[in-house]
């Protein structure tokens, strides 16, 4: 920990930086607390406007449960409840699909009354609006009676109050506020594992990747600690030509990787996703320079207990490499779990069992891609793996315990 | 426990370049703690780590015992080394640090249990058994090294500067207990130092080096009294021998040393240490004067014509003794062409010499003063300017 500074001047610089700090943090996670929210919207929350961070989902009420006016007959269980605008009295919908009339009383023709179709009676009278002519009939709203001709009739459904059975209310559905709460759906993770098929691909993906890192981890170990320990004739040319590959891009190698793997007939293979990335010409290099780092008098204090090379390599200089180890396989894990343009070019019969994680995902987002919550929900899936691993790994990147050991 | 020796070993890394180690003839005795000393790149390292087998013997024959081991990998050779650097496993507890060559050798547990304890016990490393090295003090750290040799009851130990890391009074307290457990286990001990004060104090025998070629081989009073060389001469000691070139007068019988002015009458016992002073009166040579030749006029009993006032430089008061220092107008003495090495550096101009007496330390003596020194020619060594050997 550093000496802190004192002093209003230091105390400013340090508000500063920490709200700039915070605002860039806002900014990077944002995306993420969307996506993570979207994964456990169910999929009419998902359009919602405007939209909301927190899932939700409609409020309903138990039908059994609920005081009914006599003649109101329920056919659904749950059921959905609305506000109208200007009150919080919340209503259920017990019928939602009941034929509506639309009156307006002769002395206002501008307000609108919605009434069950089977009220009003006719006057007999006739009057006539914009050049039709329209019967007249009385209707009785909030106990006063009102002359108004019937403007049109329409579906539309019947409300009843929670507080008072009585006060029931016929109205348009869309011209009510749903009432939500907060309603996660968690199933959207178990239906895109099972019914989207992406926990297969989660299983080719993970086996292809835990094959891959320590593969990768054994090769580099053994080719590293050859070129950082073991003379050989060639070790200085050899290990340029290492180093020059690692800088020779992937593009360039597709095709002759493509043809190669066609001969030895692992297209549509997971063979072809494994066996080329088990070696690490980085993975190799970055062990050699922290080999070359460890003193080599713990080396020869163990060649003097008449240690072994195998045994000095695994008891000695490997678990002391762990901070380098650690970063290879972070490494090596991101680079496997999220290979994608490889994948696409190798599995490609359209062979849905042979899919890893990334390609799935694309399909997911291109097929069904109105199912926004279920892409999210495969893409968070996707996501947790590589978080947690750098999360566990990243103390290994400070740590380097290898000098300690000396004075 | 075994002798271990070196017959004509040379090692030479790259094919024709200099032999980092020349020709080494070297006995060392079952038992004796032989020390290796010399400035640094003068090849103790590596005659050490060829005992070790970390080096390869490029000719010669190199016996541990009765067994020629050019061959034989480290880890058969039956040794234990204490790098300077310790070389501690940073990932193993102590105990697992001293117990790691018996868990290689495939010993039972409880043995390595028992054996291990024993060696922290006589090293005081109870207590710490299960800490990781980082958790230890330079000099606990040393004595886990130490313990990491003990424990296996080696043939040889062999030991590469083990006490340079560690602070002086540590130091001073890790010799003697290197010593103590040398004597106590009784096993060849090879020890590499720069430092010629532990060559000194903890050697039975002191095999000074210089250049890959080994100087002398003497216990340290020999090496002492009677340097091989001008090498040695200057190298053993402190404050350093004072090497002036002087110029031989006088007669046969009582010859006397002239330099910068000074005229000084050597005694007839150094003559006869040094017969050759006597053919070689009217020529230069170098007269060898440790600190301690010199004195206060008047606290020996020096005849007259063996005094000579200097004027004092620097006087530096310890307590019990003071260091003078003198410059003389004289060109530095040479060996092979260069100032031959002081052991503070070699900052000094090639023109002057300088010079230091130690006098007790009850004269009160400041810098500037002019005073009369007695000097003990009877003690003083004389070297052929030209070959570094000495005048016998």
């Amino acid at each position: 920990m550093s000496v802190r500074r004192k002093g209003p001047r230091a105390t400013i610089v340090r508000v500063f930086t920490y709200l700039s700090l915070v605002s860039v943090a806002v900014v990077v996670i944002f995306p993420f607390v969307v996506a993570f929210a979207t994964s456990t919207k169910n999929n009419q929350d998902i359009f919602n406007y405007p939209p909301t961070l927190i899932p939700q989902e409609p409020q309903t009420v138990d039908a059994t449960e609920l005081l009914l006016p006599d003649g109101v007959d329920v056919s659904d269980e749950s059921l959905p409840l609305f506000t109208f605008p200007g009150s919080s009295t919340r209503f259920a919908l017990v019928d939602n699909d009941i034929s509506v009339a639309e009156f307006r009383p002769l002395d206002d023709l501008d307000r609108v009354i919605r009434l069950d179709v089977s009220s009003g009676d006719k006057t007999g009278d006739v009057v006539t609006i914009d050049g039709d002519e329209e019967d007249v009939f009385v209707i009785e709203v909030d106990g006063t009676t009102i002359e108004a001709y019937r403007s049109r009739l329409t579906s539309g459904g019947r409300f009843v109050s929670l507080d008072d059975p009585a006060d029931e209310r016929v109205e348009l559905v869309n011209l009510v506020e749903p009432v939500q709460q907060f309603g996660p759906r968690l199933e959207n993770f178990e239906e895109v594992l099972i019914d989207k098929n992406l926990g297969r691909s989660l299983t080719n993906t993970v086996l292809v990747t835990i094959v891959v890192v320590s593969g990768q981890i054994v090769t580099s170990i053994l080719g590293g600690y050859a070129f950082a320990r073991i003379k050989f004739k060639g070790r200085g040319p050899l290990f340029l030509l290492y180093l020059g590959s690692v800088m020779v891009p992937f593009v360039v190698l597709i095709i002759p990787l493509f043809q190669l793997m066609l001969q030895v007939g692992w297209l549509d293979n997971l063979s072809a996703l494994i066996i080329p990335f088990m070696f690490s010409a980085y993975g190799t290099f970055l062990m050699r320079q922290f080999f070359i780092s460890i003193p080599v008098e713990i080396e020869e204090a163990a060649l003097l207990d008449n240690a072994s090379r195998w045994k000095i390599l695994w008891r000695i200089m490997v678990p002391l490499a762990r901070p380098a180890i650690a970063t290879l396989a972070t490494f090596g894990f991101l680079y496997a779990w999220n290979s994608f343009f490889w994948p696409l070019v190798i599995i490609n019969s359209g062979n849905p069992d042979g899919r890893v994680l990334s390609l799935a995902l694309s399909t997911l987002g291109g097929r069904s891609s109105t199912d926004l919550n279920l892409v999210f929900a495969g893409a968070m899936i996707a996501m947790t793996p590589p978080i947690l691993v750098f999360l566990f790994a990243q103390r290994y990147f400070v740590e380097n315990s290898a000098s300690s050991g000396l004075k | 426990m075994a002798e271990v020796t070196f017959r004509s070993v040379s090692k030479q890394y790259d094919g024709d370049g200099p032999k980092a180690v020349d020709s080494l003839d070297l006995d060392i005795k079952d038992g004796e703690f032989m020390v290796l000393v010399g400035p640094s790149g003068c090849g103790k390292s590596t005659a050490l780590r060829m005992i070790a087998g970390l080096e390869e013997v490029t000719d010669g024959e190199l016996l541990i015992g009765d067994r020629l081991v050019n061959n034989v990998p480290p880890g058969d050779r039956d040794i234990a080394m204490v790098f300077q650097n310790y070389a501690l496993y940073p990932h193993m507890t102590v105990r697992e640090n001293i117990g790691f060559a018996l868990e290689v050798a495939k010993v039972k547990k409880p043995e390595i249990k028992a054996r291990t304890e024993e060696a922290a016990e006589m090293l005081g490393l109870m207590d710490y058994l299960d800490r990781l090295p980082k958790a230890l003090s330079g000099g606990q750290r040393q004595r886990v090294a130490m313990g990491r040799a003990i424990v296996r009851s080696p043939q040889v130990f062999l030991m590469d500067e083990p006490l340079s890391n560690l602070d002086a009074k540590l130091r001073v307290q890790m010799r003697s207990e290197i010593i103590q457990i040398q004597k106590r286990l009784d096993t060849t001990m090879v020890y590499v130092t720069h430092d010629q004060i532990e060559a000194m104090t903890m050697g039975h025998r002191v095999a000074v080096m210089r250049l890959g070629v080994l100087q002398q081989v003497a216990d340290p009073q020999e090496l002492y009294q009677r340097p091989a060389n001008l090498f040695v001469a200057a190298f053993i000691g402190s404050p350093a021998m004072n090497l002036i070139n002087v110029m031989l007068g006088g007669t046969a019988e009582r010859p006397t040393a002239s330099f910068a002015g000074h005229t000084l009458a050597i005694d007839p016992q150094a003559v006869e240490r040094y017969p050759q002073i006597a053919g070689r009166i009217g020529s230069s040579v170098i007269l060898g004067l440790r600190p301690e030749h010199f004195s206060m006029d008047g606290d020996f009993d020096l005849p007259a014509d063996q005094t000579v006032e200097f004027e004092i430089d620097l006087a530096e008061a310890m307590g019990a003794e003071a260091h003078l220092h003198i410059t003389l107008d004289v060109p530095v003495v040479e060996l092979d062409g260069a100032p031959v090495i002081a052991e503070d550096g070699g900052d000094v101009s090639t023109s002057t010499t300088s010079v230091i007496a130690r006098i007790d330390g009850i004269h009160f003596v400041r810098s500037g003063d002019v005073v009369k020194l007695g000097v003990k020619t009877h003690l003083a060594h004389f070297f052929d300017p030209d070959t570094g050997l000495p005048l016998s």
